[in-house]
């Protein structure tokens, strides 16, 4: 992927291009809303990692803003130290695709980037959808695994299908709690974890080759690769 | 002397007086004025018909009947009442009672105010008429001495009534301005007890209510208001301290032995895990503060939509199923279809879930909770007309909370004894009472014996009070990956 990051934050933006850079991808760095809104501009990008407060008169959001009225679609995730809910409201409004509060996991925000790049490419939902010998058809909400068909309650087939559709990425617990279920807070304890290894005991129990992995320190992913 | 001045009730006091006194004089100026009209206007008549008789005198008897006339009205007259002059063609006197002619009076017909001097009485004002008889000119007049006492006795009746006006008005002034003052100062002293820190004090107050009586009230209510908020403040920087530093404690011996002893590389990154975690319940304590925070300066209520609370209670009992039953929990759902309520989705599932999530920690293992949502009809409520109010429990069985206790869980970062040894922070019932709170209503905590059950208290939205146009719900927007 070719990422921009627009943050003012020396230590921040060292250790974001340099995670960025070890996953594989490429980095441009803007340290002020000016060069930032000029290098979003002109090159294409696949996802753009906005900070909201910037130094200068050019604020992340006007960035979006002006962005997003040049016809610009490029996804882009807003960095924020602000947490409330009114401010998260705010950014999506202004044209953003996903909000991440400082401080944040590395493992957070590369899955967020992942899913965002994807969710970019344009997904089909009527698509079945597969990971290795495990199907899903969400027209007819039927899911199989080899020939054995398997049922799922409602929210597990939700769960499930988040996850087959960003098959081979981490996918964090708050992307589940946000996406699945609608939860925009932290409940404390693990029931997420609960949730995922009640899916496995249905998915994955009876099966020589586990699909549904654990990532440690960051969420789950689900692939068929080794 | 100053403070006297500007004093408000005797300012008050003396602007009642000048009022007063206004008044009067505004009352006594026209009656005063068509009174000296009146007497004029008969004087002139009387003037004018004495002049016409001595007229008629003169036409008939001549000049010296007339001065013969004179001189008899003279001799027989108190001296004053009556002024009699009569003058040839260059002024010079033939018969009467002046002296010569008034320099003040011009020899021309008319009527004239003059000043005389008339044995006993001083120098009087008086009226004039003249008139011309052939070449002789004749003036009559008349002294106003006999009206004199009744002015006098006017002025001092008006002099009286301002005088008593002015001694009660002031009078009064100084007693209102006493019993306030003494109020105001022991509102004062209050006050300045407050200032030097000593949040409980109250204003005193009374049991008529007047105005300064219903200002006391609402100070009163202010102060009770600053003084919770203090404590809250208090509280927090205390749990503040006492939650964060061990975290901070922890994670800084755990990077202090890290460079003390440069341990082999897996070791090394174990620790810098175990570091990352400590960050992490640092960052989940400051959120939850920052969350409390958000609620109590209540800046959320503009996320309230109309929203179904059964279809709330259900999705979060679903989201904690799993987890119940791996604890051998049995979590019960019951409600009476939808319900409808305006309040934050966000803020409401999150307090809900809190709940849910105490009530597991404390339910004994094999234990039971009840989630349950049911309609109250109206009136339970404070606050006026309202459709009934939706009731969400959560009911568990487990060590239940001491009465002594109850009023102390739903405080910032206080943690029951029995919540030692379980995970948390201590800020899961507070959040839900300041969500509570949020929402015009208050965690109600009562026992089951065994267990504890919570109650939260919604008002209906009342049918078409809803707004269905409204935004979508906060999380709608963020969810559509």
């Amino acid at each position: 992927m070719k990422i921009l990051l627009v943050e003012d934050n020396e230590r921040v933006s060292q250790f974001v291009v340099k995670g960025l850079q070890e996953a594989g991808h490429t980095t441009d760095h803007a340290g002020n809303g000016r060069d930032g809104m000029f290098l979003a501009a002109s090159e294409p990008y696949d996802v753009i990692i906005m900070d909201r407060m910037l130094p200068g008169d050019i604020d992340g959001l006007a960035i979006i803003e002006v962005l997003r009225k040049t016809g610009k679609r490029t996804p882009i995730l807003i960095l924020s130290a602000l947490s409330e809910v009114d401010d998260r409201i705010r950014g999506l409004r202004s044209g953003g695709d996903d909000y991440l509060t400082k401080p944040f996991a590395f493992g957070e925000l590369l899955a967020r980037l992942d899913a965002l790049h994807r969710r970019a490419q344009g997904v089909n939902t009527e698509t079945p959808l597969s990971v290795g010998d495990l199907h899903m058809e969400p027209l007819t909400r039927k899911v199989t695994r080899g020939d054995r068909p398997i049922s799922l309650q409602p929210r597990e087939f939700k769960l499930l299908e988040y996850l087959m559709r960003h098959a081979g990425q981490v996918v964090t617990r708050t992307m589940l709690l946000e996406n699945v279920w609608d939860y925009h807070f932290d409940p404390q304890t693990n029931v997420v974890d609960v949730h995922i290894s009640k899916l496995r005991q249905k998915i994955d129990a009876e099966f020589e080759r586990p699909l549904l992995r654990t990532v440690r320190n960051a969420g789950y992913t689900l692939t068929a690769d080794d | 002397m100053t403070s006297m001045m500007r004093s408000s009730a005797l300012s008050l006091a003396l602007g009642y007086v000048a009022l007063g006194i206004a008044a009067l004089i505004l009352f006594a100026a026209p009656l005063w004025y068509a009174w000296q009209v009146t007497i004029q206007e008969g004087r002139v008549e009387f003037l004018q018909a004495d002049a016409q008789r001595l007229t008629d005198v003169f036409r008939r008897d001549g000049a010296a009947g007339l001065k013969s006339f004179i001189d008899a009205r003279v001799q027989m007259q108190i001296a004053g009442e009556r002024i009699l002059l009569l003058t040839d063609a260059s002024l010079h006197p033939i018969a009467g009672n002046l002296p010569a002619w008034p320099a003040d009076v011009p020899p021309i017909p008319g009527n004239y105010t003059i000043r005389v001097a008339v044995a006993n009485h001083g120098t009087q004002t008086a009226l004039a008429h003249v008139a011309n008889l052939g070449t002789y000119k004749l003036l009559v007049g008349r002294d106003n001495a006999l009206f004199a006492p009744l002015q006098t006795h006017f002025w001092y009746g008006l002099a009286a009534a301002i005088a008593v006006l002015s001694v009660a008005g002031l009078l009064i002034g100084l007693m209102t301005r006493r019993a306030l003052l003494s109020r105001v100062d022991s509102i004062r002293q209050t006050v300045s007890a407050i200032i030097h820190g000593d949040l409980q004090h109250r204003l005193p107050t009374q049991l008529h209510d007047d105005e300064l009586n219903t200002l006391s009230r609402t100070i009163n209510g202010m102060l009770e208001q600053i003084e919770l908020l203090v404590h809250g403040v208090r509280n927090v920087s205390n749990s503040i301290a006492h939650d964060l530093r061990t975290p901070l404690a922890e994670l800084r011996s755990r990077l202090e032995e890290l460079a003390l002893i440069r341990p082999p590389a897996e070791q090394a990154y174990a620790e810098i895990d175990g570091a990352v975690a400590d960050v992490d319940r640092v960052i989940r304590i400051f959120d939850a503060l920052l969350r409390l925070a958000e609620i109590d300066a209540g800046l959320r209520r503009s996320g309230f939509v109309a929203l179904d609370v059964a279809d709330l209670a259900a999705n979060a009992v679903e989201f904690y199923a799993p987890a119940a039953e791996l604890k051998g929990i049995d979590l019960a759902f019951r409600c009476d279809g939808s319900l409808w309520v305006l309040g934050d989705p966000i803020l409401l599932a999150q307090a809900l879930s809190n709940l849910i999530d105490n009530a597991l920690k404390y339910a004994p293992v094999n234990g039971a909770i009840e989630v349950g949502v049911q309609k109250h009809a109206g009136g339970k409520h404070a606050g006026g007309e309202h459709a009934g109010s939706a009731e969400i429990t959560v009911s568990d069985n487990g060590p239940g909370i001491a009465d002594s206790e109850k009023a102390k869980v739903v405080q910032r970062f206080y943690r029951g004894d029995a919540s030692r040894g379980t995970p948390g922070v201590g800020l899961g019932l507070s959040l839900a009472q300041a969500v509570a709170k949020l929402h015009g209503s208050a965690l109600e905590l009562s026992d089951r014996k065994p267990g504890l059950r919570v109650a939260l208290n919604l008002a209906l939205d009342a049918p078409g009070a809803a707004l269905p146009a409204q935004q979508p719900a906060a999380g709608a927007v963020a969810a559509a990956t």
